[in-house]
Order: structure tokens, then C-alpha cells, then sequence
């Protein structure tokens, strides 16, 4: 090459052509849809790391979840995270190790009494989150993600709500599974919408079926429709006999709906912390059909992302895999019977789950009438306007909707039984607390109406 | 052009008898053949890992041959004084440079296709039901990238061997296509720490940019994983081969103003 | 007569470890003529092949200047005109030895397999075209090598250690092609540190050492004769054991037979009349020319006396010494 100068403009055109070209053009393509790796890869090993790169992630990633199998047999499950998370960056389309990691982050670790060890939820989270976005082109870990909203987290709504419409997107939707949403919907009060989705799915069952002649139906189908077509009566008798429709004219303050009087129900409680990190916690509810859980939360005062009753779980979701091992967060339901509850919490077998060590706790005691059993709502109403008491009945802690809800301060000297607590027991009421239960005991039962006997329209 | 190609056809002649190549290249044939056996060991679907297993040995053996064919095929010339006949002929050092790499590239391409042909009768024999036009497609065209990412490779090895020892260039050009496969994943994990400083991100993301990036020809994942529809995919592959084609071009001008300074 | 080879200074350097410099080939001024062919003489590391490379372009002279055939060195249409056959040379061992010349014939442009095959023939290889290198005796790929050094009808040829490591008989071979080649008026450059058949063929030679030249000059005239050898009978003792006397001079007598070896001066006639007188007589008187070893020995030993060198062959080391700075001296 005769002409240097005009070899080095070659390169440096090129140099830079290419730099651009790739940045800007193959790369935002490359990364959306050939991209592998997900995570940080430097959680790999050398030879697992050369493995990836040679091109044999799923077979390696295939081997370790087999390994991983063992490991679920020996009840051995710390040693399952890692691999998990080894097996998802080698092969992030395995959806199946997406699910069941998430269902086994959320709900496996749990301390001697079974209570979840719910500082694992942002792990479990963060890796529906992660696996969705892999997995773009299947509702499942979409939906899986959606349920671990629903039922573990069973609260936040929303997000279980946004979830599932993602799922209902992709086609390969579960027929049975989209009544789920349905569910979600009204949990998170978006009545009317629930209602039209109900007629949606309907439809889809009536198309599905046709003019077929029975026996070529499917029992499922035939099934998934009569359980759409009751959900949509009941929900419809529903909007009426709760008042909601009359809410949407504007007219409810002057029928009769099964919400109105709204209904006191005397949340009073007590604790007691019996030995070092155990507790006793006695109260009332005047409630009495079975159904209510109460829940109760003790956390450290400043737990991170913390909301009245609750944890923006997913405010700092990231696949860690590795809980905050300083904080404590204890969450139990306190189940009514008979218009009281009586529940002893034992945290004293589990040091690394309730590790106690910061200074100042607090105890919360929750309760949502969207989280309620049908039969419950019905007087207490979607929103709960059906729902009150005296002392804490509260309309700010969710939007939209009221809820039960106070709480308790409490110091690790306490919880612990140490200091000048070793020999005095600490024991802390709610406001309005008696021993006894009081007052009529008729008045104190929700009566609640058959659903198609009454209601204005 | 004559020239280039005459040397070119020679080489490509001397590298398919090179007899450590075809051990190497024997070894990635055999193991493509033993994968379907391989496959049971794992609890992924068995197309999908017998998809991704054979498209991995075939990278990885390609990838060695690549290096190995390349980073001998100056530095042999040298030594057995064969460049000294051809350059005291009217050949021009660039024309024997890019001769070389082309003959480089073609046995390379040999090789390769006969890796690729022994996959597609492997899955015609095991899973002949599963052997559809797709998933012909599928093993062709996996394979097709790659040798695109081995031309680029190749160029590399080329680049350095206009330079350096053989053995100091096997572990550059080893250690670029390492850094070019997982860069970007690095890249990736380094934007999104919050803790590092500006500077340390810039300099990432320069050498993002300026060292040839390998994994964009990696499309395996949507050919293992099917199911995954991809709008333009054609012109994407347009996009690699121009990038590929301008990225060997910079390193071969490069090389060429190397080599046309080096002391032989 | 034109020259074919003309160098001015023609200097290549090294950068040493130490930061110094190192001149394989110092201030070399060369004149070749065109149609003679020329010694280019020197132990190993001496500067040879790296002048060769030079001369082709190979590599760059770091001062001075080089005319091949009229042109500068390097210039790639000289390259049309000119041929180097490598010492040692390795060729591409899968190829028949037709294949090697066809894939050299085509570096020219286009490929001319019946030239090929005629100057296989040429060189005694017509049976042997079509066997592989790899089967090849050494003296088969050397011919080879000559073969393909032919394609282009070159006027200029440089040969590198054209004999290195073959037998007596391809020595010979390899030589009588040499003198072809003089007889069809091309100009031969020979570089060697072998000396024995090169001497019987060079016109001229250069000896080289350390990178300059010690020596340079027809053959003839190097190797002028400067001692005679006389034999004589029956040659009485007086006058020989006069002889004895004389300085430089070796005297052997035995039974009247009298070998004198002595310096080719005015008194030759005078000893030679000496004896007639006393009744002897002269059976042989021959002058006795010096011996190429004899020359290159004592330019090379002179040389390095001078410059306080290591005497004598050099070795694998000092080799190395020399060689192993690549990096070149830029000016």
C-alpha cells in the first residue's frame, strides 16, 4: 500500500462507522432479541463461565437443574438458589425454573411454624420480573408473577391486576386461568371492568362451544362456561345488592343496600410478650361468621419501602437471593373465632429469619375488605363502606378503599425480654381494650341477606 | 486479483492437510455425531438441547480452527522462507496478505460446512420427524452466522499475527474473542451498577464499541428457543454480514500497513 | 557494460538491548556487472542474505542506495526481471512439483504449464513432476527450486546457499546449471560460505565480513599467482643445501630429487639456471596459484585481527548476539 495516510482514513472510517452502526443500529436488535445473558455473569464460575460462552448453556443449565432436583428432595433449600439462579442466566428461557424458583423463593422459606419468610419477596419478584421480559412470547411467567401478587402478597392489587392483563395478552393464555383476573379485578375495585371482563369471557366460552353437540364438548369447557356464567350472576347481583350501582348514579345514600348501616367491627387487641420472642396476641372482632384474618406484621420501625400494613415489595426488587439479613419482618393472620382471636406467635426457633437487631419495632394490625370472603364483602362492600369502627377504621393507608389499622411501637428489649424487661412483662392494648367482650351479642353479628332476596333495583 | 487468488487456492490446499487442524476439526465432528447421546443428561426438552449442544460444539471447534489456522499462517511463511520466493515475484505485499487470509477463510469455510452437514444428518437420522424445513433453517443458518463471526475472527488473528508471535497471538486473539463474546453482557452488568464512576463507564463503553463484538452473531437463542417471532430478521443479518465485512476491512488495512513496514 | 547490481553506503542497522546500534551490513558499495557471475562470499551472519533481502525490497535499507537492474530496489516491475531462489527453501509439501511451478508461474500472471513442464525438464525432474514435494530428495526440491527461479526468463538471478546441505553430485548438477545460465547471458548473484565449487565458476567475488567487504576483484586477479613450485634430478647436494639458505623459501632433497617451493621472484631464473649448470635436470616447474580458501581465510582472519575479533567460524551465540535485535534503526 503505497498511500499510508489513506490506509489509516480507512480505519479510522471505518473504526468509526462501525462503532456507530453498532451502537446504534445492531445492537438495540441484537439486545432485544438474540441477547442471552440476563444477570451478572460474574456470579459464574471459569468453567461454567467458558461453558456459557462455548454455546452449551442449555445443556449445562439442563444438568444443574436436575441437580437442583436432588437438593429439593433433601429439603435442602438454600443450596437450590444458586443453581437456580445459574441455571437462568445460562438458559434464561427455561420457563419452568423461572416458576418454580419464584414459587419457591415466595413461599419456601418459611420459620418453624410456617410462617414465609417474606424478606425473600423481592427475590421472588424481581425474577418474575426478569423471567417475563426473557419469556416475552408466553403468558406463564407473567401470570405466575400476576399470582404471586394475588395470593402470596395479597395486596397491592394493582400489580397483580397489570400482571395478568400482560398474561390475558399472549395467546397462549390458559382458557381457565383467565378467571383469575376477574378476581384481581375486583380486589382491586375496578368493578365495572371486572364485570365486562366476565362478559368477555363469556363470549369466548359460548364461541368455543358453539352449536356442538355435547358430547363432543370437553367437560373443561363446558365447565369453564357454567363457572363464568355463574361468576358474571353473582357479580352482577353483586354491584346491585352492594350498592355500587347506586354509587355510580349517585343515588345510595337513599336505598337500602346490604352495606348500609355500615358495620362496627370493634377491633380491640392485645399483647403480651410472654417469654424472649415469644408473643400472645389476644382481641376482638365482632364478626361472627368464620373468614376474618386479621393481619398482623411486627417489623423493624424502619424497614425499607414500608406502607401501613405492608411492603412496597416491589419498590427495590432485584434477584439477590439474599434477604436482609439485619432486618426482621414477621407477618401472621390472626383468624376470628367466635368474635375474639387468640394467637401465639413463637419467633425464638428461627434467630436468622427474626434476627432482632435494631432498636425499635412495631407491631401492625391490618385488615382489608377487598382481601375478604365473598360472603364477608357482602356487608362490608367492595370498598368497605360497609366496614367500621370507632377507633381505627382508616380511609388514606390504600387509595380507594377503607381498612382496619393500627399499630404498636415495641423495643428489641422487649421483644427480647432483656434489660429491665427481663423480669417485667411487657404487655401493650389498643385503645378500648377489655378483657371481656362487650355489648349485645346480636347486635354484634353481621346479618347479612340472601344475595337475590333484596336490593332496590 | 489473479495473484490474490492463486495464493488464496494454495493455501486453502495446505490448510485442509494441515493434520492438526483435521484433528481438531475430527474431534468437533465426532462430538456433533455423540451429541444426541449426550442430550438425555439434561432436563431441558431434548430438541432444544440437542439444538443447542451441537450449534455450541460447532462454535467452539470453528472458533479453535480459526485461531489455529490463522496465527500460523504468516509466521509459517516466514519461517520456511516460502514468503521470500512468492515476494521476489511481482507480488505486492497487501495482495499476499489478503490471499492469505482469503484462503484462511475458505478452508475455514470447508470446514465448517462439513461440520454443518454432518449436524443436519444427525438430526435427519435421530429425529426424522422433527427434521422440518424450520428446523433445517434453524441448523443452517446458526452455522451460516458463525462463519460470519469466524471471517471476523480470523481478520483479528490475522491482524495480530502481522505482529506477533504465534503463541502470544493465540492468546490475543483467544482473549479478544472472549472479551468480544461477553462484553457486552459485562457492559451491561457495569451501566447498570449504580456505585461506578462516570469514567469507569465510559471507558466500558468505549471498548464496547471499538473492539469487535462477536456475540451479535450468536442467534442462536431464537433458534433453540423457538416460538419467538422477529420482525426484519433478514435485514438484521444484512446488518451483521456489512458490519463484519467493515470491521475485517479495517483490520486487514490495518495489517497491511503493518506488514508492509515488517521486517520478514 | 551495464551493471546489474549497483549499491552506494548501502547500510542496515539494528537498535541493540543496550540502546546502541548494530550495523549487519555497513557502507556497502557492490558493482555487478550485467552477464557475469558474481561471488558474494562471507561466513555465516556475515550481512549476506540480509544485502539480498535488501536488494529485493524485502526489507528496507536503513541508509544508502541500491540500483537493481537500473531501477531503485523493491520496485516491483524489477521484480518481472529478477528471480531469488532462498536458501534452504521449503515449498508447499501437499504439491506435486508441477503444482509448485504452476502456483509460481501464475504469480506472474497467468499460468504456463507447458513452460513449467519444460523447465522441469530442464532441471531433470520430467519424471518426478508429478510426485509431491514431500517425496522429494533435498537435491530434487533445490532443482526445484532453480526450476521456478526460471519462470520469468530472469536476467538477474540471486541465489542464496544455492548448494547448502546437498551431495557432491548435486553440487555438481546444481553448478552446471550455474554456468548455463552464464552461457545464456543472465547475471548470477551467489551468495555462499562454502567455497569449494563456487570458486570454479565465479567471475568475480566479494568477500564479506561483519558487514563490510574485505575483499573484491576478478577471481584471477585475487588468486594471481605468487609462488612457484620447481622439481628437479639428480641435482648435486652442494647446491641444494645452497638452496636451504634462501628466505621463504621450503626446500625437500633426497637422493638427488630436489622440490623447492619459493616466491615467484627475479631469482627464479637465476635457481633455475643454477641447477642446468650443475648437471641436474628440471622435471616440473609450476607456478602455484593461491587457493579461494586460502584467500577467504586470510581476508576474514586479517579482518577480524584488525578489529579485535573473534577469530574464525562463528557460532550458534555470537549468531544470536547479532540477530536478535529486530528492531530497526529508522534515520
Amino acid at each position: 500500500m503505497k498511500n499510508r495516510k489513506l490506509g489509516f482514513a480507512i480505519i479510522a472510517a471505518v473504526a468509526v462507522a462501525q462503532g456507530l452502526f453498532q451502537s446504534f443500529v445492531i445492537n438495540p436488535f441484537w439486545a432485544k432479541n438474540y441477547a442471552r445473558t440476563t444477570g451478572d455473569i460474574s456470579s459464574l464460575s471459569p468453567d461454567q463461565l467458558l461453558a456459557s460462552l462455548a454455546g452449551f448453556r442449555e445443556m449445562v443449565a439442563g444438568i444443574l437443574w436436575v441437580r437442583a432436583d436432588s437438593f429439593f428432595d433433601q429439603g435442602n433449600y438454600d443450596a437450590i438458589l444458586p443453581i437456580m439462579r445459574l441455571v437462568t442466566i445460562l438458559d434464561p428461557k427455561q420457563i419452568d425454573v423461572y416458576a418454580t424458583g419464584m414459587w419457591h423463593i415466595g413461599y419456601n422459606f418459611t420459620d418453624e411454624e410456617s410462617r414465609s419468610d417474606r424478606r425473600y419477596l423481592p427475590s421472588a419478584i424481581a425474577f418474575g420480573q426478569e423471567g417475563s421480559k426473557n419469556n416475552p412470547n408466553t403468558y406463564e411467567l407473567f401470570f405466575e408473577t400476576g399470582w404471586i401478587w394475588y395470593h402470596k402478597i395479597d395486596d397491592n392489587y394493582d400489580r397483580a391486576v397489570k400482571w395478568l392483563e400482560e398474561a390475558m395478552k399472549r395467546p397462549d393464555m390458559q382458557s381457565a386461568r383467565k378467571n383469575l383476573f376477574f378476581r384481581a379485578l375486583v380486589r382491586d375495585g375496578q368493578i365495572e371492568r371486572a364485570g365486562e371482563h366476565l362478559f368477555t369471557l363469556l363470549e369466548e366460552s359460548e364461541k368455543e362451544i358453539g352449536d356442538k353437540d355435547d358430547r363432543e364438548v370437553e367437560f373443561g369447557a363446558r365447565n369453564n362456561r357454567d363457572t363464568r356464567e355463574k361468576n358474571l350472576d353473582n357479580h352482577l347481583i353483586r354491584m346491585v345488592s352492594r350498592g355500587w350501582l347506586a354509587q355510580q348514579r349517585g343515588d345510595y345514600a337513599q336505598g337500602e343496600y346490604d352495606t348500609k348501616p355500615p358495620f362496627d367491627v370493634g377491633f380491640t387487641a392485645k399483647v403480651t410478650v410472654t417469654r424472649n420472642r415469644i408473643m400472645n396476641v389476644v382481641g376482638t372482632w365482632n364478626v361472627l361468621p368464620v373468614g376474618t384474618r386479621v393481619r398482623i406484621i411486627l417489623r423493624d420501625a424502619e424497614y425499607p419501602d414500608a406502607i401501613l400494613g405492608g411492603v412496597e415489595w416491589d419498590a427495590n426488587a432485584d434477584v439477590a437471593l439474599d434477604p436482609p439479613r439485619n432486618l426482621t419482618y414477621m407477618q401472621d393472620q390472626l383468624f376470628v373465632r367466635d368474635r375474639r382471636f387468640n394467637k401465639t406467635i413463637d419467633m425464638s426457633r428461627d434467630p436468622t429469619m427474626y434476627p432482632f437487631s435494631s432498636e425499635n419495632y412495631l407491631i401492625e394490625f391490618y385488615y382489608s375488605p377487598r382481601s375478604a370472603p365473598d360472603h364477608i364483602q357482602d356487608k362490608f362492600g367492595f370498598n368497605g363502606e360497609g366496614l367500621t369502627d370507632k377507633r381505627f377504621l382508616n380511609k388514606e393507608a390504600r387509595p380507594g378503599h377503607s381498612v382496619i389499622y393500627t399499630a404498636i411501637p415495641i423495643t428489641r428489649d422487649q421483644i427480647l425480654r432483656q434489660g429491665e424487661w427481663d423480669t417485667r412483662t411487657p404487655t401493650f392494648t389498643t385503645e378500648g381494650y377489655q378483657e371481656r367482650g362487650v355489648g349485645d351479642m346480636r347486635d354484634n353479628i353481621i346479618q347479612v341477606p340472601g344475595l337475590r332476596a333484596e336490593g332496590s333495583n | 486479483m489473479n495473484v490474490i487468488i492463486n495464493i488464496a487456492r494454495t493455501t486453502i490446499g495446505e490448510a485442509i492437510r494441515r493434520r492438526v487442524l483435521l484433528v481438531i476439526l475430527l474431534i468437533g465432528v465426532l462430538f456433533v455425531a455423540i451429541a444426541p447421546g449426550l442430550s438425555v443428561l439434561s432436563a431441558r426438552q431434548e430438541l432444544t438441547v440437542l439444538k443447542s449442544l451441537t450449534l455450541g460444539i460447532i462454535q467452539l471447534t470453528s472458533a479453535v480452527i480459526a485461531i489455529v489456522l490463522t496465527v500460523y499462517l504468516i509466521p509459517n511463511e516466514i519461517e520456511r522462507r516460502t514468503i521470500y520466493t512468492i515476494l521476489s515475484k511481482p507480488v505486492r505485499r497487501w495482495q499476499f496478505l489478503i490471499g492469505k487470509y482469503l484462503g484462511a477463510i475458505g478452508a475455514l469455510g470447508l470446514m465448517m460446512t462439513l461440520m454443518t452437514v454432518t449436524l443436519v444428518v444427525v438430526f435427519w437420522v435421530m429425529k426424522p420427524q422433527e427434521t422440518t424445513v424450520t428446523v433445517l433453517r434453524e441448523l443452517t443458518l446458526g452455522p451460516l452466522m458463525f462463519y460470519v463471526q469466524m471471517c471476523l475472527l480470523a481478520a483479528v488473528s490475522v491482524f495480530f499475527s502481522t505482529f506477533t508471535q504465534p503463541i502470544i497471538n493465540f492468546f490475543l486473539s483467544g482473549g479478544t474473542y472472549l472479551v468480544g463474546s461477553l462484553f457486552s453482557s459485562v457492559l451491561k452488568t457495569i451501566s447498570e451498577n449504580k456505585d461506578l464512576p462516570l469514567a469507569f463507564k465510559a471507558v466500558a463503553i468505549f471498548i464496547q464499541n471499538a473492539l469487535p463484538n462477536f456475540e451479535y452473531f450468536n442467534i442462536q437463542n431464537p433458534l433453540i428457543n423457538p416460538g419467538q417471532q422477529i420482525q426484519n430478521e433478514g435485514l438484521h443479518y444484512l446488518n451483521l454480514a456489512f458490519y463484519a465485512v467493515a470491521y475485517i476491512t479495517a483490520l486487514l488495512v490495518g495489517g497491511i500497513l503493518i506488514f508492509d513496514k515488517r521486517e520478514v | 557494460m551495464s551493471l546489474a547490481i549497483e549499491t552506494k553506503k548501502l547500510t542496515k542497522s539494528y537498535k541493540t538491548k543496550g540502546g546502541g546500534r548494530l550495523d549487519v551490513v555497513k557502507e556497502l558499495d557492490l558493482q555487478v556487472e550485467a552477464g557475469e557471475i558474481y561471488g558474494f562470499l562471507g561466513p555465516n551472519g556475515a550481512g549476506k542474505t540480509t544485502t539480498i533481502k535488501m536488494l529485493l525490497g524485502i526489507i528496507e535499507a536503513t541508509d544508502g542506495e541500491a540500483l537493481v537492474l537500473g531501477k531503485e530496489a523493491g520496485d516491483i516491475e524489477v521484480h518481472r526481471e529478477l528471480s531469488y531462489l532462498p536458501e534452504k527453501p521449503y515449498y508447499y509439501e501437499h504439491m506435486t512439483g508441477l503444482e509448485i511451478m504452476e502456483f509460481y508461474s501464475s504469480l506472474f500472471g497467468k499460468r504456463d504449464t507447458e513452460k513449467c513442464k519444460a523447465l522441469l525438464e530442464r532441471v531433470n525432474l520430467a519424471n518426478d513432476m508429478n510426485r509431491t514435494i514431500n517425496q522429494y530428495s533435498k537435491g530434487m526440491q533445490q532443482r526445484v527450486g532453480l526450476a521456478q527461479s526460471l519462470l520469468n526468463d530472469p536476467k538477474l538471478l540471486f541465489l542464496d546457499e544455492p548448494t547448502g546441505g546437498l551431495d557432491p553430485i548435486a553440487h555438481i548438477e546444481v553448478r552446471d546449471l550455474i554456468l548455463e545460465f552464464r552461457e545464456e547471458g543472465k547475471t548470477v548473484f551467489i551468495s555462499s560460505h562454502e567455497l569449494s565449487d563456487v570458486e570454479r565458476i565465479c567471475d568475480r567475488v566479494a568477500i564479506i565480513n561483519k558487514g563490510e567487504i574485505v575483499q573484491q576483484g576478478k577471481l584471477d586477479v585475487l588468486l594471481a599467482g605468487s609462488r612457484v613450485e620447481l622439481t628437479a634430478d639428480s641435482v648435486p647436494a652442494g647446491i641444494a643445501d645452497g638452496f636451504k639458505a634462501m628466505e621463504d623459501t621450503t626446500v625437500s632433497f633426497k637422493q638427488g630429487r630436489l622440490i623447492m617451493d619459493m616466491p615467484d621472484s627475479s631469482e627464479t631464473n637465476g635457481i633455475l639456471d643454477a641447477i642446468r649448470t650443475a648437471g641436474g635436470t628440471i622435471i616440473s616447474f609450476v607456478p602455484r596459484r593461491a587457493r579461494l580458501e586460502d584467500l577467504f581465510l586470510e581476508s576474514v582472519s586479517a579482518d577480524n585481527k584488525v578489529k579485535g575479533r573473534k577469530m574464525g567460524r562463528m557460532t550458534i551465540k555470537d549468531l544470536e548476539a547479532e540477530e536478535a535485535p529486530l528492531e530497526e534503526v529508522k534515520e
